[in-house]
């Protein structure tokens, strides 16, 4: 809301400086944006608060002012010059919606010469940020920000049958906007009509059919109060929203309306024109004020400092409230009808408090009390993954969480995904079913501004439709490609590869005490075949990782591969990670040996790593994959592996046949299992 | 006796030639092993003789194979040392050549930020809670003493998904979701992603990370409110800071507030400074003591208890805390942008 000091001062005397002015307003909540310092005048763009319709007018702001500085607000005078007929015979209203429309009135101004503004209205106009139309039209939009009640004036001439009927729009009615748009009406909008057609869509627009022009001679004007709600729907409905509509879905004041009326009327005998005797008032249940109970206590008891009663019963005056004394410190307060925010008590304190001032209420950390202590399994658990990420080089990643449908759907991750009703852009237009859209994205955005490798890791939520309801998933998302760039003179620069995944993966589970997981290869769409497997905690599968698909690649512009994998974080959460305990460290000299063979590429590493734990080979510490080859030396088809296990007695140390029958136990069973052929120095051990 | 003697002479002479001629740590190896070997060496060799040696020369004859043991042993460390030892000789080694490092992932700014907002309310005892982002109308509004159809609606442009289903505009609906289940003492942080209608620009997008906090107890007050959000704003930014609480309109706070902190760009000193627009105020926090209608919601009764709430963007505290003039870095995931983090 535009405020201009010129014009506040004709309705409170101001002795405060443009600062100190500026100072006072914030104090109090009306806070100044905007200083455009003009040459006769200030103009101040305030930040005026939905249920505060009243600030949206200079009178409203002179009401809060005049409190400050202890003043009263100027009274004005409203002289008419007036003719001989009577409003009421010229005009007929009826009121259809009286809940929709609780008070209408009006008022005639005859013979009135249409033209261009003066300069003294010009310039009310042009400070509001408004072009000028007209004196009759400016004069309307003058009341309007002075008083912040809306009003609106006809061509009585061309009100059929001097009726106005304040009624919702019949089906299949039109209506031509003052802005020259045609608007197809419902019955749920609400109009003002003459005898025949709607000539207004109340509270929001006039309509073309009913506007002041140049030949206009007679004017009526309108001075009504609109339900909020009503007004609100009309204007949403119709895609409109005005000064005047702005004002009325915010709530107007009640008893305003004849006020309004006058005020406009004398202000256009300026223009030749004669008024019609008695303004036309239809108010059928005339509105009583609220009351509200008000307990000094209270007020202590939200603000948390004893304010005197004075200072209460004062300011509450000055704002146009009227108290009524019931015992000590309980006050019944009428609320002026300006006021629509004020309600209940807590209104009234928020007042007294304002006024008080924000910055005079003490400062002070309560002694808060210890509640009970829980611990947040999901977030400490989070926290440690991220480490263990950091650690394997990933780089943290936040995306937004909507996302193109066309990409996420190439994915096929198998959910249904949330649309968005009325997206930002159609590229934004449903939530993600997966994390691993975004990552790309985010390789490629990286890869375009030069990275040559880029290993990122997200978590955050996917979303979907489950039978009727929404559902949220945490979830983890990792995504590598390029050169794993060296970091340092003397490192070799490697290929970023599944492995780099997958022993992240492996890291992050055992991290947190879900070292039971397992690998199975599988089928993915969204991974090449081949290159993709599952990841499963005891039976259940939390995750996926693989090598993206090429067609996938292709939509994201990506050339090099890229490896991502996905883990269902509130899946695997459910289950309960093991306990962690510490094992005793041995004191006793370990045993190694390794053993190499040839094995078929069918066979699986993990396959082989799960029958040797299964031996439960007596004394065996570790055991894990010293190295893999394959070359010239090595038959097609087949792949040389050298294992290496570590043997440690608790209690003794070890003889060479403890090691020697363990070692044979699991050659032996190696060799029945995937027919294996070891290999020493080179040749094979027949 | 005499031919015990002669045998370390001559070992001994053996010895001096051999260590001279040595040259790689393989040879010293080797030697090693030759006199010092616990099984074969000249050394056991040598202790195998004393024993037939007579009962008196025995003394002597322990102590001088003893010397001989001692100096070949400590021969052998001074030439293992000296052939580790750098070579003064050899072209200066640059030591001037950067250190190994091994690269650690960064963590994603407004990651690291949310976390110094949680841990400065975490050391005031409040717990973090969350909810869901896909929010029903009464959660996000209704039960927020937003009416239907009420222009304060307007202030927190939503998107939808259908007449009831949306993306919640702000993390308020968690802090009902609590007090549905809880009854109080209740002082809960309620930090994560929300969503408005917003086109993208530098300072607004559609989606950002808030924190908003929940107090409900006996006898909590507006001084309460202000005395916690100065701890919290002295904790995050310094302990001088100038903090401005002024009047503000909030649906489920009644009376409300909104905090500015001073700018710390130009302190307040530079009309036309570019991070507050001169107006040497930065809007921070809103603010206020929850609003009667929202305990009757919830069923508590705001006549024993009383409480207060605020909100907070992440986004927009940490651009002004590291001085970012776009709120879009923050999604593009820039490397660039992110391993400046890694610090952080």
């Amino acid at each position: 809301m535009k405020i201009s000091i010129e014009w506040l001062k004709e309705f409170v005397d101001i002795d405060l400086s443009i600062p100190q002015l500026i100072d006072s307003l914030n104090n109090i909540g009306l806070l100044v944006d905007d200083v455009d310092k003009r040459k006769n005048d200030v103009i101040l763009e305030l930040e005026t608060y939905a249920n505060r319709p009243d600030s949206n007018g200079h009178l409203g702001v002179a009401r809060e002012l005049a409190a400050i500085v202890g003043k009263p607000v100027k009274e004005q005078n409203w002289p008419l010059v007036e003719n001989e007929a009577k409003t009421a015979d010229l005009i007929d209203i009826e009121i259809y919606e009286e809940d929709l429309c609780p008070r209408y009135s009006g008022i005639i101004v005859k013979d009135v010469k249409v033209g261009p503004s003066p300069d003294w209205l010009k310039e009310r106009i042009s400070a509001m940020g408004l072009k000028s139309i007209n004196n009759v039209v400016d004069i309307t939009n003058y009341v309007l920000f002075a008083t912040a009640h809306p009003i609106h004036a006809f061509d009585l001439a061309k009100i059929s049958g001097g009726k106005i009927i304040v009624r919702k729009a019949n089906k299949g009615e039109k209506l031509r906007t003052l802005e020259g748009e045609d608007l197809f009406l419902t019955t749920d909008m609400m109009v003002i009509a003459d005898e025949k057609n709607p000539v207004a869509l109340a509270g929001v627009i006039g309509g073309e059919n009913s506007a002041v022009t140049e030949d206009t001679r007679d004017v009526f004007i309108e001075s009504a109060c609109f339900d909020p709600v009503s007004v609100r729907k009309t204007g949403k409905k119709a895609g409109i929203q005005t000064d005047a509509s702005y004002r009325f879905e915010r709530g107007a004041d009640v008893s305003f309306p004849p006020k309004a009326a006058l005020m406009a009327a004398s202000l256009m005998m300026q223009f030749g024109g004669t008024a019609t005797q008695g303004i036309i008032d239809v108010y059928p249940k005339p509105k009583k004020a609220r009351t509200v109970l008000l307990r000094s206590h209270r007020v202590k008891e939200l603000i948390g400092v004893g304010i005197a009663d004075e200072f209460i019963t004062n300011i509450l005056t000055n704002l146009g409230f009227s108290l009524e004394n019931q015992q000590q410190g309980i006050w019944q307060v009428k609320v002026p009808f300006f006021r629509v925010d004020i309600e209940r008590e807590a209104d009234l304190i928020e007042e007294v408090a304002r006024f008080y001032g924000y910055d005079n209420i003490p400062s002070m950390v309560p002694s808060y009390n210890v509640l009970e202590y829980t611990r947040d399994v999901k977030k400490s658990f989070i926290s440690k993954i991220r480490q263990t990420l950091f650690h394997h080089g990933l780089d943290e990643a936040v995306n937004f969480s909507f996302v193109d449908p066309e990409k996420d759907a190439l994915f096929k991750v198998g959910l249904v995904p949330v649309e968005i009703r009325n997206p930002i852009s159609e590229k934004a237009s449903i939530m993600r079913t997966t994390l691993m859209g975004g990552l790309l994205e985010n390789i490629i955005w990286n890869i375009n501004r030069g990275a040559e490798g880029v290993c990122l890791f997200e978590i955050g939520k996917a979303y979907s439709w489950e039978e009727e309801v929404t559902h949220e998933d945490t979830m983890l998302g990792m995504a590598v490609t390029g050169n794993n760039e060296p970091q340092h003179w003397q490192a070799k620069t490697e290929k970023e590869d599944f492995f780099h995944l997958k022993g992240a993966c492996e890291a992050l589970l055992s991290n947190l005490g879900y070292s039971a997981y397992s690998f199975e290869e599988s089928k993915n769409p969204c991974f090449e075949p081949g290159h993709s497997i599952c990841i499963y905690y005891k039976g259940l599968r939390i995750g996926s990782l693989g090598r993206i698909h090429q067609d996938i690649l292709k939509a994201y512009f990506l050339k090099d591969p890229a490896w991502a994998a996905e883990i269902n974080l509130d899946v695997l959460f459910e289950k309960q990670p093991k306990a962690f305990h510490f094992t005793p460290i041995g004191k006793f000299p370990t045993i190694t040996r390794d053993i190499t063979f040839i094995v078929g590429r069918e066979v699986n590493y993990q396959d082989i790593q799960k029958d040797i734990r299964e031996l439960q080979l007596p004394f065996l510490e570790t055991f894990d994959l010293q190295d893999r080859f394959t070359g010239a030396s090595i038959p097609k088809r087949k792949v040389s592996l050298s294992l290496r296990f570590v043997f440690r007695h608790p209690q003794r140390t070890l003889l060479a046949e403890d090691v020697e029958n363990s070692i044979t136990k699991a050659v032996k069973m190696l060799n029945a299992k995937f027919k294996i052929e070891l290999r020493k120095g080179g040749k094979i051990d027949k | 006796m005499k031919k015990l003697k002669d045998k370390i002479r001559d070992l001994g002479r053996g010895f001096k030639k051999d260590a001279a001629a040595v040259k790689t740590e393989i040879e010293i190896k080797k030697l090693h092993h030759l006199y010092l070997s616990r099984k074969r060496g000249h050394m056991a060799g040598l202790f195998e003789e004393l024993k037939k040696v007579k009962p008196e020369d025995k003394p002597e004859a322990g102590f001088l194979i003893n010397q001989f043991k001692t100096d070949v042993q400590e021969k052998l460390d001074s030439l293992k040392a000296a052939l580790s030892a750098p070579k003064t000789k050899d072209a200066k080694f640059d030591l001037t050549l950067p250190g190994k490092s091994r690269y650690w992932g960064s963590p994603h700014p407004l990651v690291v930020f949310q976390e110094r907002i949680e841990s400065i309310f975490q050391s005031m005892g409040f717990t973090i809670e969350s909810g869901p982002e896909i929010e029903t109308d009464y959660f996000n509004f209704e039960a927020l003493n937003f009416p239907p159809h009420h222009p304060a609606r307007d202030d927190w442009d939503t998107l939808y998904i259908n007449d009831d289903i949306l993306l919640r505009t702000h993390t308020s609906p968690v802090q009902i979701r609590v007090m549905q289940k809880k009854k109080p003492p209740i002082r809960i942080i309620t930090p994560g992603k929300v969503y408005r209608k917003e086109s993208p620009d530098p300072t607004h997008l559609p989606m950002f990370y808030q924190v908003e906090g929940l107090v409900v107890d006996y006898g909590i007050t507006m001084a309460h409110l202000k005395g916690t959000l100065e701890y919290f704003l002295k904790a995050l930014f310094h302990d001088k800071i100038e903090i401005r609480f002024r009047p503000s309109f909030f649906p489920f706070t009644e009376p409300s507030a909104e905090v500015d902190i001073e700018c710390t760009v130009c302190g307040r000193k530079d009309e036309k400074c570019r991070v507050c627009g001169g107006g040497g105020w930065i809007e921070i926090l809103g603010a206020g003591m929850v609003d009667p209608q929202v305990f009757k919601n919830v069923n508590i009764d705001p006549e024993r208890y009383s409480g207060f709430a605020f909100g907070l963007g992440v986004d927009r505290t940490a651009m002004f805390s590291y001085q970012i003039p776009d709120m879009r870095y923050f999604y593009e995931n820039d490397l660039r942008f992110i391993r400046q983090f890694s610090r952080k």
